[in-house]
């Protein structure tokens, strides 16, 4: 999305945030490490699964939301669970 | 309570935490990962991914004339040098100058040297900093209260393969006589970015 | 590997309907190579778990912004695989 108008200020914050905000987003994150190191799927089929996620879903979740829709995505599709 | 387990929930329900756990619990019973390993993962990442690992690659650049050439021209290498080795990307160090400020971004997604910086900041990962950030980067870069001379060259470098960049922060005037301990502990993490001069 | 640094290329001007890592805002563009950089897997045959996935050289590419946007004195250097790229 270079280049693409509309977003508005950068959410500077401040210095010393938190890595995740939510333990959830800790157990995303590294399901999906622990998912890659696994072998069940590559960064690309994950980037690709966020981008297929569908645009309301997409624009409307937050960053780890996103990962977590991927990840589902992919665990339907490769019949992971 | 009736649930409909698999596909089809409605997320909208569902808080996602829940969703979250409930992934979580269905791919280690159907044995594609497991608790101690997702534990580990994270133990690993708080314990070694931290700024101060790109901060003492800076510091130590800045006194070394020949650690800054390695620096710049295999990052790889020079990480190795202070004991990061293994990493899983190509690393990629672009230096600042009195006359030029470089400054970092995903627009693709978020790609981020994590081992190097510890995990990203939320800012990093927002839709405005990759989009803005190609297309405005002095106008990104005032909202972090950092207005460079007009005459400043200012590069973006935005990371859509398998390098990941940092920034080499020009070292601040009137730190003579600091040791290597205290240069690191004047990088931070917006600086190896460059959203900060240093 | 096709470019040496200082090289002039053009991004190739499709809009894939699969994975790929070439943005948007560069495509048709031409920029300067300013460094060769490694070998990896093409995202594009990656994320559609294709079994020979073509490996290609990438290369960073710098933009002045004035090309891109129009206006700006910055510059813009992104990280483009082989064959995203041609001769202009």
């Amino acid at each position: 999305m270079g280049g693409q108008t509309g977003f508005g200020p950068v959410p500077v914050g401040e210095d010393g945030e938190p890595a995740f905000a939510a333990d959830w987003e800790a157990r995303v994150y590294a399901l999906a490490a622990v998912l890659r190191q696994r072998g069940l799927f590559n960064s690309d089929e994950l980037r690709d699964a966020i981008e297929r996620l569908p645009p309301g879903q997409y624009l409307g979740a937050s960053y780890y939301e996103r990962w977590l829709g991927a990840i589902e995505t992919l665990a339907d599709e490769k019949g992971l669970a | 309570m009736t649930s409909h387990e698999g596909h089809h929930e409605d997320h909208a329900d569902v808080p996602v935490a829940v969703r979250a756990r409930r992934l979580e619990e269905r791919l280690i019973a159907a044995g594609q990962a497991t608790d101690a390993e997702l534990d580990a993962y994270l133990s690993q990442l708080y314990a070694n991914a931290s700024p101060v690992n790109g901060a003492r690659m800076a510091a130590r650049a800045w006194t070394d004339p020949a650690y800054r050439e390695l620096l710049l021209a295999d990052g790889n290498a020079a990480a190795a040098e202070l004991g990061f080795t293994g990493l899983s990307y190509q690393l990629r160090v672009v230096a600042n100058g009195a006359d030029r400020h470089n400054v970092i971004v995903c627009t693709l997604c978020s790609c981020y040297p994590v081992s190097l910086l510890g995990p990203s900041p939320g800012w990093y990962k927002s839709f405005a900093y990759r989009s803005r950030t190609v297309r405005e980067p002095r106008a990104v870069l005032a909202e972090f209260g950092l207005v460079l001379p007009a005459e400043t060259e200012v590069t973006v470098w935005d990371s859509t393969s398998e390098a990941r960049y940092m920034v080499l922060p020009a070292r601040p005037a009137g730190t003579s006589g600091l040791s290597g301990d205290e240069l690191a502990a004047l990088v931070s993490r917006n600086g190896l970015i460059g959203t900060a001069l240093v | 590997m096709t470019y040496q640094p200082g090289a002039v290329v053009r991004v190739r001007n499709t809009d894939p309907d699969h994975h790929t890592r070439m943005p948007r805002y560069v495509r048709g563009h031409t920029g300067e190579v300013v460094a060769v950089l490694g070998s990896w897997v093409l995202p594009d045959d990656n994320a559609r778990g294709m079994a020979r996935a073509r490996v290609e050289t990438c290369y960073a590419v710098r933009f002045s912004a004035a090309d891109l946007w129009g206006s700006g004195t910055h510059m813009v250097t992104v990280d483009l695989w082989e064959s995203y790229l041609d001769q202009p």
